[in-house]
């Protein structure tokens, strides 16, 4: 069953991917999303943080200042284990999806 | 170089949050700002083209403001219980007495079943208005979040309430009969227990559970339909 909210589906199956990998903050976040999509997906920071925020209060990750070796504070998250368990039905969910539009598509030009 | 934190500071000064936590936003939207800014330089942006490049990020203050605040708004356990179980569930006990007070008052006489001390009341036009008032409670519930266990609580609340009425009456009245030295016989209790768990909490809690029910069906269709047009 696909869920609802698939915009907000695709960007948080993007965050919880990326941080799968490791600890990092919102800009490092944004800019490893743009990188991987190969700029098919990208976050600005009027849409980025209220999802972080958003993501934080439902225990997916959670947000912790670190000081980097430049001497600068930044808030660094990192998945919870809430988090990883929302991954993947998450991923399911979106390979499901293609696949319903592969088939979809299929239809359409055959 | 911009002061990028005086410029959030500015921007979202209406943050509705407590003063830590507002400062910590301020300060992480400002370090995203700046690395942002820091990078365009780095790519050969001269300076006022990397400042623009980097504010095109926030179309909108207000509305990213608003959105910072509804994310890290928190609802507290007993605020959604609030919400989800006991207004609901005490608007449909209200509710469903005094219906059932109306219709004593305006000289329904309810429906005899059985004889002697075994006899069960219904007040048939009461039961037939239970699955309404299970089916509000369980709307509100389900408006307020609730999920499918508090939705049907909420819709059999009335029933709850009157079991733990009956369940408070007996030890109360077996006290009162201890102090007054009159002996209990249990089989009278017991008897009162069945004919009454029957009529006044068996059968109406079907009435409000299959409203309930009816009300949690709608929901979820009306939820999956949602899910089918995908959002």
């Amino acid at each position: 069953m696909i869920g609802t909210g698939i915009k907000r589906g695709t960007a948080e199956l993007a965050v919880l991917s990326v941080l799968e990998g490791g600890a990092m903050h919102g800009y490092e976040m944004a800019r490893r999303i743009e990188r991987q999509t190969k700029g098919a997906l990208r976050f600005t920071l009027a849409a980025l943080y209220p999802m972080l925020y958003r993501m934080e209060q439902h225990g997916w990750i959670r947000g912790a200042w670190e000081t980097s070796s430049n001497g600068r504070r930044k808030r660094c998250y990192r998945l919870t284990p809430a988090g990883r368990k929302k991954l993947s039905p998450l991923r399911r969910e979106w390979a499901e999806l293609f696949r319903a539009l592969q088939r979809l598509t299929k239809v359409a030009h055959a | 170089m911009p002061n990028w934190q005086e410029l959030v500071r500015q921007r979202l000064s209406g943050l509705a949050l407590d003063a830590a936590e507002k400062d910590e936003i301020h300060a992480e939207l400002a370090a995203h700002l700046e690395e942002s800014y820091e990078v365009f330089c780095k790519e050969g942006l001269p300076q006022r083209e990397a400042v623009q490049r980097t504010l095109v990020q926030v179309a909108d203050w207000q509305d990213l403001q608003r959105k910072i605040l509804i994310a890290r708004r928190r609802e507290q356990p007993m605020q959604k219980r609030v919400h989800q179980l006991w207004i609901p569930g005490f608007l449909t006990l209200t509710l469903s007495m005094i219906f059932l007070i109306t219709l004593q008052k305006l000289g329904f006489q309810p429906r005899i079943v059985g004889s002697g001390p075994n006899t069960i009341l219904f007040y048939a036009p009461w039961l037939a208005s239970l699955p309404f008032f299970g089916a509000l409670g369980a709307y509100l519930s389900a408006w307020g979040g609730g999920l499918l266990g508090t939705v049907l609580l909420a819709s059999v609340f009335p029933v709850l309430a009157l079991t733990a009425a009956f369940l408070l009456m007996f030890p109360i009245g077996f006290v009162i009969e201890r102090i007054i030295g009159s002996p209990v016989d249990f089989s009278i209790v017991a008897t009162a227990i069945l004919r009454d768990g029957i009529g006044w909490i068996l059968v109406p809690g079907v009435a409000l559970l299959a409203g309930g029910f009816l009300v949690q069906l709608l929901f979820n269709r009306r939820s999956l339909s949602k899910e089918t047009a995908i959002g």
